[in-house]
């Protein structure tokens, strides 16, 4: 329990990148950040409060993660890039 | 002993993650984050793994932990290669001491 | 059309062996069907799903990614090292991250390809960014673009250990 909320803490500190950038892919990398720990702390919730339906979240947890960050570089990216040069 | 045991890996991997962020924040530009950010964290995730493998209750159990571990692995890794090349191919230059 | 390009460059097992397929057939369907037993906690009422579906990978994995060659040999030898050197990257980036005086110096490295085009340079791209020090950033024909982290005189030698490590998984032997 006490696990899942330190990593929820350096999530949170996390954000704080996702607040800075400066470029659009720092703030990405924050995303990611999120995936790994996510998955972490679901873990260890399922595993506090005996709930093994958790792990599947985990799982699809981790198929997101991925999807996303390849979707952004994919897409999101490239097609800002024309538009607005904010970073 | 294997609650000790589970203890230390977990409290060892949240030493990896605590590291990842740490990485994150302080770190110069966006390469050296994506360094911090899939070493460290996978590093994390596998000690929170094997923490939580020795006390699962079957081989069923074992076994998801650790494709969902390796499922992260292949994810970050090959997205952390992805974030670098188009970071490259928009020319964001990297750091340099 | 794709995967007949790729099948020459990094060359498949002979296309018309109906036995190689046969024997990969099989043993895919063990793969996924051992994957199917953990995503299912080993449900035993699930196989009545199960079985068509690992039936139906098996063959579009086939059709997708033809037979190429490993060796069972080169993935033990894989396994460890590859187990220690990521710990021991993400122990050094850890260290480097909380370090007071920050100690990284970064640079740019090219590592010319002695790997065949392919699964196996995509691997080990993905391999490179798990160990100590080094994060693929571009693969072009040539050659495999690294960031790294901080300047050793030993990047080069630990590269071709990896990649030999690589071939070796394989079943290939470096030119």
């Amino acid at each position: 329990m006490g696990m899942a909320l330190f990593l929820l803490l350096t999530l949170v500190a996390g954000l704080w990148r996702v607040l800075r950038g400066p470029t659009a892919a720092d703030r990405m990398l924050a995303a990611q950040l999120f995936g790994t720990t996510a998955v972490a702390c679901v873990l260890l919730l399922a595993q506090a409060f005996d709930q093994p339906p958790l792990r599947d979240v985990a799982l699809v947890f981790a198929l997101l993660a991925a999807l996303t960050a390849v979707a952004f570089v994919r897409r999101a990216w490239a097609a800002r890039e024309g538009g607005d040069a904010d970073d | 002993m294997t609650e000790y045991l589970t203890m230390f890996l977990l409290l060892a991997g949240a030493v990896f993650f605590l590291a990842g962020t740490v990485g994150l924040l302080r770190f110069p530009d966006v390469y050296t984050r994506l360094h911090a950010l899939t070493k460290a964290d996978n590093v994390g995730l596998g000690l929170v793994v094997a923490g939580l493998a020795l006390q699962a209750e079957s081989w069923a159990v074992v076994g998801k932990l650790l494709l969902i571990w390796l499922l992260v692995l292949l994810a970050s890794a090959s997205v952390a290669h992805l974030v670098a090349a188009a970071a490259r191919q928009r020319g964001i230059k990297l750091w340099k001491r | 059309m794709h995967s007949d390009d790729r099948r020459q460059r990094l060359e498949f097992l002979p296309r018309d062996s109906v036995m190689i397929h046969l024997r990969t057939g099989w043993f895919r369907a063990a793969l996924f069907a051992l994957l199917w037993w953990i995503l299912t906690d080993g449900a035993a009422d699930s196989w009545l799903v199960g079985v068509p579906v690992v039936l139906f990978a098996t063959l579009a994995s086939l059709a997708l990614l033809p037979p190429f060659s490993w060796s069972l040999i080169g993935i033990a030898r894989f396994v460890p090292f590859f187990f220690w050197r990521s710990l021991y990257g993400g122990a050094d980036v850890a260290r480097r991250a909380l370090h007071p005086r920050l100690p990284i110096s970064p640079d740019m490295y090219e590592h010319r390809w002695r790997l065949p085009p392919g699964l196996p340079r995509v691997f080990m791209a993905n391999i490179v960014s798990l160990l100590p020090g080094t994060l693929s950033a571009e693969l072009d024909e040539e050659c495999l673009r690294i960031h790294v982290l901080y300047e050793t005189s030993t990047f080069a030698e630990d590269l071709s250990v990896v990649e030999k490590q690589v071939a070796g998984v394989f079943g290939l032997a470096l030119v």
